[in-house]
């Protein structure tokens, strides 16, 4: 038996096992796929876009609400009430019910909610048995425009945030993402991390949230989308009824400030005394998303270096090459109005940290001066195209998909046109890409880790330097109740 | 559905849905970490990652150049293992060395990562698989079309996989351990509770296994684990979405049909004897505190299982539950309170409760109150309405549930792996009209008492 395969320990029967063969393999991978790209239908609804996509597959109805308005438009002041939103429209009440009567009530008709913010916008998911649906849209209603703002579930939330500012430092890489972050962006929304200071009372106080909800939670910001067992006759009225409640906006959001991004390269240093160290590393970028063929190499490129999982060059080098690590990949963010960062992350035994950022570095550079192989552009690209149909997996994909693009300005037809963006690079494309963008030398190096396993040498001959020092979390304010009792870890 | 068993005692559950041109994939094998002995431990999650290193013709340029390679590394590999018993750490690192340079080597023979490419460049999705106590579990979505491919590409790893890049990818899998666990205080929580629970139960080692037994571990000791488990008798493959279940059937047979059957998985015999007295575990870790309780409990299949899970839910599913309203919402000594059923459902596991203590509180106070709660309902059992809502959260979740193809066949192959009926999927709220108030409030009384539960804290050392 030869060492290392699998021989079955019987002889196959006569008719055999169909091994795979190259040709056949290419056959089958290319098996022509046809499949319908269904479009919502579009209504205005006192002046608020309104998506809708049947699907009778299920009893069920979801209706997606998205509101402009993120942190990032507001002042460091609202920071906090601006994060908090989405939690306490949950959670808060309205001004007729209270946190436990909302609740009861969800429970009741089995309603499923949720509430979040991203891209500077708060959204809201609602799923419902469609039996239900007026009653649903009722107290979700209610819940987004007439939020009670209970002052018990602010103090909890707020309790929470505390928390989580204390045991930011527990997580090597929460640590590394949020500190690098701040190196970055510096005092700039997306460098912001919540800190003791961002969440006194004040900061969370009824007035604030209340002022921050009438500039956010208004008809000039908000777009709907509905998918599941309705149609537009049976929803409309019930739509329009929501929208009812929604107040025009008093004045437009306040345009978000742009960073002043990092440029210089530098080594950073958080000394932690862990079994496994943290790496992340970029440099800014000016390559925004747009219909330009730059964008779709970078979006290809990208993928060749490090974002596209195991074909991509840095997972193969430091994972399966060098057995250096569980986890690498590359970063490419490409914002419109912005800089964007462009670089690595990994994680890694102490000793092999400088290693891992060397072959990283390398592979960075191999690629800035040489475009990648074809096999390598056609990989990408194919992943992308023949996985096309998977962006219409599910209709509340699709109806989420075309909210994004109307709340990023971008032409209803983006998919499509990213789909003829990628399928047009080539080799050569990404080349001059990476070496337009590209820059190793450049790269703000910063790494969580235990500094002596490391090596202080080693990380000199990456470049000069600092030590970053992660201050330890203060004495806990007294509790609700009183003081402390019996003390921390009592 | 379309049930087919092959004469080789495979499984596929077949479900045709309506809905976009793709197909979901789940391939479950009945063994896991339970079925390790002491000193193995973490061979099947290095066997999950070994399945993806290709076969006798996917992911080599020459075969046969390959495999002489492999004989002089895993030569150098038992002479590690002597090495070391003798101490010797300068032999060591240099067989470790020559390991690496005769991988160096037998790269150029190697296309690596080509079923990861083979299958991306089809279109496939979230390729990927996981080890867990009981079983391993490969999955994949493909368009529909492409169906056929997941079956020759599945059937040439069940019956021809190779082992190539073995000991750098038994690199990979320690730094995994390194972040999950020796790097991560929440995972290092999870584990020395485990430890410190079960005596003799292998519920209570690592699925991704202890370092020293990783690194021990020899590609021929993986290999032959291999051939005699993860064989088509201990397989059920569930397949979701837009369909033909004939030719489904039809692949089923012709690349899965003729791959011989192998023995069953190692007899779980150990039984853990009835813990007699409370247990306490302090982990010293520069970080802000944590709390693991675990009280051992009867497994799923006992008529106490469901009872348990329900008095799982009433302690801490959503925000009425009874942990939540009083740790989080009433007296704020906690920011976040969590309850699992585990480590796994077919032995008798533990009932364990995660809280997340709010400064200046510490564990102390937390447990005083989480005991409060527990004899409450102990005492005086939960109420109807609590009972409803239990119900009410199962039901809903039923239909939910079906919105995911790729969600639905990890139900239907994990009830057909585990339980051998993937009707089971279905049976939770049947399940549930049957237990009543006094049922919850008997197995308070009888299972969470104090010297059943084990008890691990995480914090700072006393300075």
């Amino acid at each position: 038996m030869m060492a290392g395969v699998a021989v079955p320990s019987v002889p196959t029967s006569a008719g055999g096992q169909e091994r795979p063969e190259r040709e056949r393999i290419e056959r089958l991978s290319q098996a022509p796929i046809t499949f319908d790209q269904p479009d919502p239908d579009r209504f205005d609804v006192r002046g608020v876009p309104v998506l809708l996509l049947e699907d009778r597959d299920l009893p069920l109805v979801t209706v997606l609400v998205g509101f402009e308005g993120g942190y990032g438009h507001f002042p460091r002041e609202d920071y906090a009430a601006a994060t908090a939103m989405p939690s306490l429209l949950r959670y808060g009440g309205t001004s007729d019910m209270d946190p436990a009567a909302v609740d009861a009530e969800l429970e009741t008709y089995a309603i499923q909610l949720s509430f979040g913010s991203g891209g500077g916008a708060i959204s809201s998911t609602m799923n419902t048995l469609s039996e239900h649906l007026e009653v649903s849209m009722d107290i979700w209603g209610r819940m987004l425009t007439d939020p009670g703002f209970d002052t018990d579930e602010i103090d909890i939330w707020r309790g929470r945030q505390l928390e989580s500012v204390r045991r930011r430092p527990d997580d090597p890489s929460t640590l590394a993402f949020s500190e690098f972050n701040r190196l970055l962006y510096g005092d700039h929304p997306i460098g912001w991390e919540m800190d003791e200071a961002d969440l006194t009372p004040e900061a969370l106080s009824r007035e604030r949230l209340e002022r921050l909800h009438r500039r956010i939670v208004c008809r000039d910001n908000m777009l709907v989308g509905v998918t599941g067992d309705v149609s537009w006759r049976e929803l409309r009225s019930v739509m329009e009824r929501l929208l009812e409640r929604v107040p025009e906006c008093e004045a437009p959001l306040p345009e978000p400030p742009l960073p002043d991004v990092r440029r210089e390269a530098g080594v950073f240093v958080i000394d932690r005394k862990i079994e496994q160290a943290v790496v992340v590393l970029a440099h800014p970028t000016d390559l925004p998303l747009a219909d330009d063929p730059a964008y779709f190499a970078a979006t290809i490129g990208n993928a060749i270096l490090g974002a596209g999982g195991f074909s991509s060059r840095i997972l193969s080098r430091v994972r399966t090459e060098r057995g250096f690590a569980y986890s690498a990949s590359s970063l490419w963010t490409t914002p419109r109005t912005y800089p964007g960062l462009l670089g690595a992350v990994t994680r890694t035994r102490p000793e092999t940290a400088v290693s891992a950022i060397e072959v990283i570095l390398e592979t960075m550079r191999e690629l800035r001066s040489q475009p990648p192989t074809e096999e390598e552009v056609t990989t990408a690209v194919d992943r992308i195209t023949n996985g096309f149909v998977f962006n219409f997996d599910s209709p509340a994909q699709i109806v989420s998909r075309t909210m994004f693009y109307l709340a990023q300005d971008l032409p209803a037809d983006w998919l499509e046109r990213y789909l003829r963006g990628v399928q047009a690079v080539d080799a050569r494309g990404i080349g001059r890409v990476f070496a337009d963008h590209l820059r190793p030398d450049d790269m703000t190096i910063l790494v969580v880790g235990d500094a002596e396993r490391i090596g202080w040498e080693a990380l000199e001959s990456l470049g000069p330097v600092s030590r970053l020092d992660v201050p330890e979390p203060g004495p806990p304010e007294s509790g609700p109740r009183g003081g402390p009792v019996g003390g921390v870890g009592s | 559905m379309r049930e087919v068993t092959l004469d080789n005692g495979m499984r596929f559950l077949i479900l045709p849905r309506e809905g976009a041109p793709t197909a979901s994939f789940v391939l479950q094998f009945g063994i896991g970490g339970v079925h390790e002995r002491r000193g193995q431990t973490g061979i099947a999650h290095l066997l999950e990652h070994m399945l993806f290193k290709g076969t006798t013709t996917i992911g080599t340029r020459d075969l046969e150049a390959e495999l002489p390679l492999f004989e002089r590394m895993d030569a150098a590999h038992d002479t590690i293992l002597s090495a070391r018993a003798a101490s010797d750490s300068v032999r060591v690192a240099s067989l470790l060395g020559r390991i690496a340079a005769l991988e160096d080597s037998a790269r150029v023979f190697v296309d690596s990562n080509e079923l990861d490419r083979i299958l991306a460049t089809a279109g496939a999705q979230g390729l990927n698989a996981t080890t867990t106590s009981e079983s391993t579990i490969y999955f994949v979505e493909l368009p529909s079309a492409r169906a056929e491919l997941w079956f020759m590409l599945e059937a040439d790893r069940l019956a021809n996989p190779v082992f190539r890049e073995f000991y750098s990818e038994r690199n990979v899998v320690l730094e995994e351990r390194r972040m999950r666990v020796d790097s991560n205080p929440g995972g290092t929580l999870y584990e020395q509770h485990l430890a410190a629970a079960f005596d003799v139960h292998p519920y209570g080692e690592p699925v991704v296994g202890h370092m020293g037994d990783l690194e021990r571990m020899g590609r021929d000791e993986v290999r032959d684990y291999y051939l005699r488990y993860y064989r088509p008798n201990n397989a059920v493959a569930a397949i979701v979405g837009d369909i033909d279940p004939d030719r489904m059937e039809d692949f089923a047979r012709r690349y899965f049909g003729s791959i011989p059957p192998g023995d069953p998985p190692p007899a779980v015999t150990a039984v853990e004897p009835p813990q007699e007295e409370e247990r306490r575990v302090e982990i010293p870790w520069d970080a802000e505190p944590q709390l693991r309780i675990g009280w051992h409990v009867p497994s799923a299949l006992h008529h106490d299982g469901p009872v348990v899970e329900v008095l799982s839910t009433l302690l801490t599913g959503g925000r009425s539950s009874r942990l939540h309203r009083r740790l989080v919402l009433e007296e704020r000594v906690a920011t976040s309170v969590y309850s699992s059923i585990g480590p796994g459902r077919r032995f008798p596991g533990l009932l364990q409760i995660d809280v997340t203590p709010r400064a200046p509180y510490g564990p102390g106070e937390v447990e005083e109150l989480v005991y409060e709660e527990i004899a409450r309902l102990a005492r005086d059992g939960p109420t109807p309405r609590e009972m409803e809502r239990v119900r009410n959260q199962v039901a809903a979740g039923g239909i939910r549930r079906m919105q995911s193809s790729i969600g639905l066949a990890f139900q239907l192959a994990e009830s057909e792996s585990l339980w051998d009926d993937w009707r089971e999927t279905f049976r939770g709220p049947a399940r549930l009209r049957d237990i009543t108030e006094e049922d919850v409030r008997r197995a308070a009384e009888v299972y969470l008492t104090q010297a059943n539960r084990t008890v691990a804290t995480l914090r700072r050392a006393a300075s």
